[in-house]
């Protein structure tokens, strides 16, 4: 398996589970629509970027356009890590965000419920 | 006709100095009315004695329990005021600077409107304020129009009106000075009527000491960016 192929398969479960759950949170009303297509346009490029990662690297070396090796396994790994990353911290920045939130609801309800007492 | 139900909501963090005074002269403002009119404190956690004096002045008083900032304590009021049924809300603030003839003139104003959200704007008759405050509440205002499209002479405002339907559609996530602006947009995003109505600032030692300075404008600009790009990524 060629190591494009294995980038390629590697990251593809975040981005399809990055795309899956942004319309999973627009379609339960949790994301407004601008939201919602800044974030499946980062994936798709991140999605086309991978798929044609090859392709362009075979255009450029062929072209001259760049002298530089192909993709070593190190490259791979740091590619997927940086991809998992960016899920990782998308997903925590919109649940810091909701408990934040609901930690601020929280605080309003009581201070208010105390008061009448 | 029945008559409508006002909520003057003062949020308030060590005011025990003038809180007596603004509490009474709100009072005494709403008084000569046909308004049914409630002044709330919303004490936000103060180190003094904030509270009990509000609340001896006449006052209801709201304790947080921690520290939210302004816009916590504003949110606080304002979800109070919907809980009650009250029929138009109003925020002023605890320093001293605003007038209570504005707050009932804005009052007015929303109740025999379609306004949703009534901002007193003090710089469309800017004497008396210092050129450093103009300055800043413009370049704030300037920012809000650049980022969320929205457009007001003082976006940073803190007597604002509502109605019924604002209070109960109103929602922002910021809790600092920068809910000014958030409120705005999502006012906007909520398609509420919006206007603004000139007022007079009273600025004394002490509200100028309490007051916003333009280095914090700063801190409110870096927290609206923030805002305004986490909402298209976060």
């Amino acid at each position: 398996m060629s190591r494009y192929t294995l980038l390629f398969l590697l990251n593809l479960p975040f981005v399809i589970i990055a795309i899956v759950s942004t319309i999973t949170r627009y379609k339960l009303r949790h994301m407004g629509g601008r939201r919602t297509l800044v974030q499946l346009t980062i994936w798709t490029v991140i999605l086309i970027g991978l798929a044609l990662a090859a392709p362009v690297y075979n255009w450029l070396s062929s072209s001259g356009y760049t002298e530089s090796d192909s993709l070593s396994l190190f490259d791979v790994i740091q590619i997927t890590a940086i991809v998992a990353l960016v899920y990782i911290a998308t997903r925590l920045r919109s649940k810091t965000d909701a408990l934040e939130q609901r930690l601020a609801s929280l605080h309003r309800e009581i201070s208010i419920k105390l008061t009448r007492k | 006709m029945s008559k409508k139900k006002v909520c003057v909501i003062i949020p308030a963090f060590n005011e025990a100095t003038v809180i007596a005074d603004v509490v009474k002269d709100a009072i005494k403002q709403f008084d000569k009315t046909s308004y049914e009119t409630t002044v709330v404190v919303v004490n936000d956690s103060s180190e003094d004695n904030t509270s009990e004096i509000a609340r001896k002045s006449g006052a209801v008083v709201i304790d947080h329990i921690m520290n939210s900032g302004a816009g916590g304590a504003t949110a606080t009021g304002l979800r109070y005021a919907e809980l009650n049924g009250f029929d138009i809300g109003a925020t002023m603030d605890a320093d001293g600077q605003h007038m209570s003839r504005d707050v009932l003139r804005g009052v007015d104003i929303i109740a025999k409107s379609k306004i949703d959200l009534l901002i007193g704007s003090r710089l469309i008759d800017s004497r008396g304020m210092s050129r450093v405050k103009v300055l800043g509440n413009w370049g704030l205002s300037f920012i809000t129009r650049i980022l969320f499209g929205i457009k007001s002479t003082d976006s940073q405002s803190g007597m604002r009106i509502f109605s019924r339907k604002a209070l109960q559609k109103l929602r922002w996530k910021t809790s600092g000075y920068e809910f000014c602006s958030e409120m705005l947009w999502r006012a906007y995003q909520q398609n509420l009527n919006i206007d603004e109505y000139p007022i007079k600032a009273v600025y004394t030692d002490y509200s100028k000491s309490k007051g916003q300075n333009n280095w914090n404008g700063i801190n409110i600009v870096k927290s609206l960016i923030k805002r305004r790009i986490g909402e298209l990524f976060g």
